[in-house]
C-alpha cells in the first residue's frame, strides 16, 4: 500500500438535493425562490416550528423527570405502538401480530428493512416506480438487493401508468417486494385512486408479492391522517392473511421533525412463529449500526401522540400545512393559465403532497435555475412549500418565460 | 420444515418462505448478555437488590444524573430562540458548528502539538455519528469498501464489537490476547500480531492490511489500560506491520477525570517524530455518550485522519473524496444524524463558561468513581483496584467467578455480568456495606 491508496478515491457526485440548497444557498440575488428540498416552508419561506412540537419541547424542557439515559435497542415502545395506530387505525392494529421498531425516520427503516430483506432471502427481487425518490435505489442497492423497477408515471399524458404497471406486477417472480408509496407519491405528486389502487393490490394478492409501504407524508398530504392511510389499510385488507406487510413511517413531515430522525418500521402480521426471530433480528442489526435511537426526538413526538391536547393541536397543524400547499397549487396553475403558457397545467393542482413533477425539461430546469434564481431538481420535481403568496407570480412568469424560450 | 409449515399454512406461498420458512430457519440470536440481566433485575422482587451491570454513570443517590453543564445548556436551547430556530435536516454529515467545535476540542484542544497542523492541512475527514457505534459501523463500512475487510480484536472487548464489524462488512474478525490474570500480556499481544502478519503474508499471500481495534482509554471490559511505556511499544509495532489503527475513544476523561488528558493514545499516535505516516489512515471513534451522559441522545463522530501528502501541501481534495464517499454510506444507512444532542454538544464546547461546567462535571463524577474504588480497597482488601496507573473508568474487572457471580445474584440480588465486571457507580453511600458483605461471603 502506499500514499497513493487515499488519493485513487474519486469524488462521488453530491448528492443532487442537498446540493441545490447548496447552490441556491450562495446565490445572491435577492429574488431566488428554493423549490428543491423536500421541507416544509411558511408563507414567509421560513422553517415552520409545528405548535404542537413547542407545546410538547416546552412539557419536555419543565419536565424533571427526563434524563438521557439509553433507550432500549427498538427505541420509544409508545411511540411504537402509538404510530402503529395511526396507520392501521385503532380497529385494524392489533399489539400481538405487529412488530414495531423506532428508526431514523423514513431512511433509516427503509435501510432497516432492506438488510432484513436481505437476510431473510438474498435474491428476493424489490421493484421501485419509474420514477421515485432519488435515495430508494441507494438505500436497496447498498444493502446488496437486485433492484427492478414498475412503470409508474406517463410523461407524454402526465398521468399514472396504471396498465404498465400491472403488467410488471404480473410478470414479476412471485413473492417479489413492491416499494408502494403509500401517499403523496415523490416525485411526481400523482397517487392512484382508490379504484386504481384495488387493481394494484388485488394483482399483488394474486401474484403473492409483498408489500413495502413508505409513508412519509401522512396527514401532510391531505390533513387528514385516516384519508392517507387508505392505501395502506387496504393493502392489508387484501395482503395480510398471506403474507406480513412492511411499513416504513417518518415523522419528518407530518410531524416537521427532520432533523431529529425520528420514524419506525413495522412488521404487520408476521407469522408467528417467525415473529420472534424478526424481533431478535432487528435488535442485531440495530445494535450493529447505532445501537439504539434517539430519545429526543422520541420523546417529543410520543407527547404529542399520546396526549389528546397535543393530538387536537397536531390535527389544526396538519390542516394548515396541507391547504396551504394545496392554496399555492391552485395560484400557480391559475397563474400559468392566466398567462396563457404552452400546455396544460392540471396537473400541478391533481398532485398532493409536497411535491409537484411540473413536466418541465432539465433545459427548462437548469434555464430556471441561471436566468430565474428559481431553484428545482433536475427532474422538473418542484417542491410546492416553496412558494408563498410573495413568490409564486414571480415563480410563474419564469416558468411562463423558460417554457416560451424553448417552444420557439 | 415442508410439513410443518403445511399444517401451518394451506398454501405455503414464496412470501411465507421468506418469513416463515427462511426466517424460521434462523434461529433467534441471544438477547443480549446485559440487557437480558437488566431484565432479571427489573423483575427480582428482593429490595436490596443493586445493578452493577450497565455501562450508565450514577450518582451517590443511584439516580442517573443529567449533567450541570448539560442541564444549563439545554436551558438555552429552551429558552433563547435564535439558537434552535427550527429541527431542518442537518447536512449528510452533520451540523457544521458541531464539526467545528468537536474538531477544534479534539485537535487543537487535544493535540496542541501536533493537531493545529493537521487541521491547517485539513487532514481529517470528519463526520458526525450515532454515538460511539455509529461511528464504528460507519468505518467498518468505508473501510470493508475500500480497504481492508479483516480486523483484529481484544480478546476481551465491549461485546458488541465483533458484531458492529461483521454485520458492516468485515469478513474476518480475529482476537489478539490482551488480559489475564489481572495483568495486559503484552508479550502475548504483540507476538501474535507479528505471527498472523507473518502467516497472512507467507501462507495467504495476502497483501491487504489489517485493521487493529484498540480502546483509547478504561478498556471496556477489564478497566485495565496499557501503561503509557507499553502503549509505545505496541504502537510502534502496529506501525512496523502496517496494521490500520481503530481507536474507539468512549470513556475520554474517565480515567483522569481530564477529557484532555485522557486522549493521549491519539497524541501518541499522532506523534510525527515516531511515525512518520500512517499510510492508510488513523480512524478516530469518538463518543458523547460517558462523558457527557448523552447516552440516548446518540451523538460522536468519526475522525479519518488522512496520511501527509509528501510535499506537505492541503489535503483539500483528496479530504472531499473521503468525504463524498462517506456521505453516499451514510445517505443510504439514515440520511442524515439527530440534531438535539449535537446541538448541546456544540454549545457546551463553544461557550467557556459551559466548558468548564463540562470539566467540573466529569472530574465530579470520576473523583466519585474513585472514592468507590478506594472503599472497596479498604473493605475487600483488594489492592489492584487502586492502582490508578492502570484500573481506570465505569468498571473493575473482580475476577470472580461465573458461580460466584451467580451467588452474588441468587443469594444476594447483586447483578454482575457473567464475566465478573463490576459497574463501579452501581456503588453508593447506602449500599456499599451490603455489597461487600455479600463479596466476602461469596468468597
Amino acid at each position: 500500500m502506499s500514499d497513493s491508496l487515499f488519493e485513487k478515491f474519486e469524488a462521488l457526485p453530491p448528492d443532487a438535493l442537498f446540493a441545490i440548497k447548496a447552490r441556491c444557498d450562495a446565490d445572491a440575488r435577492p429574488q431566488k425562490v428554493d423549490l428543491g428540498i423536500g421541507a416544509y416552508r411558511d408563507n414567509n419561506g421560513k422553517p415552520w416550528v409545528l405548535p404542537s412540537v413547542k407545546m410538547s419541547e416546552l412539557q419536555y424542557s419543565q419536565d424533571p423527570s427526563h434524563n438521557h439515559e439509553y433507550q432500549p435497542i427498538a427505541g420509544n415502545a409508545v411511540l411504537g405502538e402509538d404510530a402503529a395506530k395511526i396507520l392501521l387505525g385503532v380497529d385494524l392494529y392489533e399489539k400481538d401480530k405487529t412488530v414495531s421498531t423506532q428508526t431514523l425516520s423514513g431512511t433509516g427503516a427503509l435501510h432497516v428493512a432492506a438488510q432484513l430483506i436481505y437476510k431473510g432471502d438474498p435474491t428476493r427481487e424489490v421493484y421501485l416506480s419509474n420514477p421515485t425518490w432519488a435515495n430508494h435505489r441507494n438505500i436497496f442497492e447498498s444493502s446488496h438487493l437486485q433492484l427492478k423497477t414498475y412503470p409508474y408515471w406517463k410523461e407524454d399524458t402526465k398521468t399514472l401508468d396504471i396498465d404498465g404497471w400491472l403488467k410488471t406486477i404480473e410478470a414479476a417472480k412471485k413473492g417479489s417486494v413492491f416499494v408502494l408509496h403509500a401517499c403523496a407519491h415523490n416525485p411526481t405528486g400523482m397517487d392512484p385512486t382508490p379504484e386504481e389502487w384495488e387493481q394494484v393490490l388485488d394483482a399483488m394478492a394474486k401474484y403473492h408479492h409483498i408489500a413495502l409501504f413508505d409513508s412519509a407524508y401522512q396527514g401532510f398530504a391531505s390533513g387528514d391522517l385516516d384519508r392517507d392511510a387508505k392505501a395502506i389499510r387496504l393493502g392489508h385488507a387484501k395482503l395480510s392473511k398471506q403474507s406480513p406487510i412492511i411499513i416504513c413511517q417518518s415523522f419528518s413531515k407530518n410531524l416537521g421533525l427532520y432533523g431529529e430522525r425520528i420514524g419506525c418500521l413495522h412488521i404487520v402480521n408476521p407469522t408467528s412463529a417467525s415473529k420472534a426471530n424478526i424481533i431478535s433480528q432487528l435488535s442485531t442489526l440495530t445494535r450493529s449500526e447505532y445501537s439504539n435511537p434517539p430519545a429526543y426526538g422520541a420523546d417529543i413526538a410520543s407527547r404529542i401522540l399520546s396526549q389528546h391536547e397535543l393530538r387536537d393541536q397536531w390535527y389544526i397543524d396538519m390542516k394548515t400545512m396541507s391547504s396551504r400547499i394545496y392554496k399555492m397549487r391552485v395560484e400557480l396553475r391559475n397563474h400559468l393559465v392566466a398567462l396563457k403558457t404552452p400546455g396544460n397545467w392540471d396537473h400541478i393542482e391533481k398532485q398532493c403532497g409536497m411535491f409537484s413533477f411540473t413536466g418541465l425539461t432539465p433545459e427548462m430546469v437548469e434555464r430556471l435555475e441561471t436566468k430565474h434564481a428559481v431553484y428545482m431538481a433536475k427532474n422538473g420535481r418542484a417542491s410546492v412549500a416553496g412558494l408563498n403568496t410573495s413568490n409564486v407570480e414571480y415563480v410563474a412568469k419564469s416558468i411562463d418565460e423558460v417554457v416560451h424560450f424553448f417552444s420557439s | 420444515m415442508t410439513k410443518m409449515l403445511s399444517k401451518k399454512f394451506p398454501k405455503p406461498s414464496t412470501k411465507c418462505r421468506f418469513f416463515a420458512s427462511y426466517m424460521a430457519k434462523i434461529p433467534q440470536a441471544p438477547p443480549d448478555r446485559i440487557l437480558g440481566l437488566v431484565n432479571q433485575f427489573m423483575n427480582d422482587p428482593n429490595p436490596s437488590k443493586v445493578d452493577l451491570t450497565v455501562g450508565v454513570y450514577r450518582d451517590n443517590a443511584g439516580n442517573v444524573p443529567t449533567f450541570k453543564s448539560v442541564q444549563n445548556a439545554q436551558h438555552l436551547l429552551h429558552t433563547v430562540p435564535s439558537l434552535r430556530k427550527d429541527l431542518s435536516y442537518l447536512p449528510i454529515i452533520g451540523h457544521p458548528n458541531y464539526r467545528n467545535k468537536v474538531l477544534n476540542f479534539l485537535f487543537h484542544d487535544g493535540c496542541p502539538e501536533i493537531g493545529p497542523e493537521i487541521i491547517y492541512q485539513d487532514r481529517v475527514s470528519f463526520v458526525q455519528t450515532l454515538s460511539g457505534t455509529g461511528a464504528l459501523s460507519v468505518t467498518a463500512r468505508f473501510l470493508s469498501n475500500f480497504i481492508s475487510d479483516s480486523i483484529i480484536i481484544p480478546q476481551l472487548s465491549w461485546a458488541n464489537h465483533a458484531n458492529v464489524f461483521k454485520n458492516n462488512g468485515f469478513r474476518n474478525i480475529s482476537y489478539y490476547p490482551y488480559y489475564s490474570n489481572e495483568k495486559i500480556v503484552l508479550k502475548d499481544w504483540l507476538n501474535h500480531l507479528i505471527n498472523i502478519q507473518k502467516t497472512d503474508r507467507e501462507v495467504t499471500s495476502n497483501s491487504k492490511p489489517s485493521c487493529i481495534l484498540l480502546h483509547a482509554c478504561c478498556h471496556n471490559p477489564t478497566g485495565l489500560d496499557p501503561t503509557k511505556e507499553q502503549w509505545d511499544q505496541i504502537l510502534d509495532t502496529i506501525y512496523d506491520l502496517n496494521l490500520i489503527p481503530i481507536i474507539d475513544m468512549a470513556y475520554q476523561g474517565l480515567e483522569s477525570g481530564d477529557v484532555l488528558k485522557d486522549s493521549y493514545l491519539l497524541r501518541k499516535v499522532l506523534n510525527k517524530k515516531r511515525y512518520k505516516n500512517w499510510k492508510n489512515g488513523i480512524y478516530l471513534c469518538q463518543s458523547f455518550a460517558k462523558n457527557m451522559g448523552l447516552y440516548g441522545e446518540r451523538v460522536g463522530s468519526l475522525s479519518i485522519i488522512l496520511p501527509e501528502t509528501n510535499s506537505g501541501n492541503k489535503s483539500t481534495s483528496i479530504r472531499e473524496n473521503i468525504d463524498s464517499q462517506l456521505k453516499q454510506i451514510i445517505r443510504s444507512m439514515y440520511s442524515s444524524p439527530p440534531g438535539y444532542g449535537a446541538r448541546i454538544v456544540s454549545l457546551i464546547l463553544s461557550d467557556k463558561d459551559l466548558k468548564d461546567q463540562w470539566f467540573l462535571d466529569v472530574k465530579e463524577m470520576v473523583d466519585r468513581l474513585n472514592d468507590v474504588r478506594y472503599k472497596l480497597s479498604q473493605k475487600l482488601n483488594w489492592n489492584s483496584i487502586i492502582d490508578l496507573n492502570q484500573q481506570h473508568g465505569m468498571f473493575y474487572f473482580t475476577n470472580l467467578s461465573p458461580i460466584q457471580v451467580e451467588r452474588l445474584k441468587n443469594q444476594f440480588a447483586i447483578y454482575l455480568t457473567t464475566d465478573g465486571r463490576l459497574s463501579l457507580s452501581g456503588i453508593n453511600d447506602l449500599n456499599v456495606d451490603y455489597i461487600c458483605n455479600s463479596i466476602l461471603n461469596v468468597l
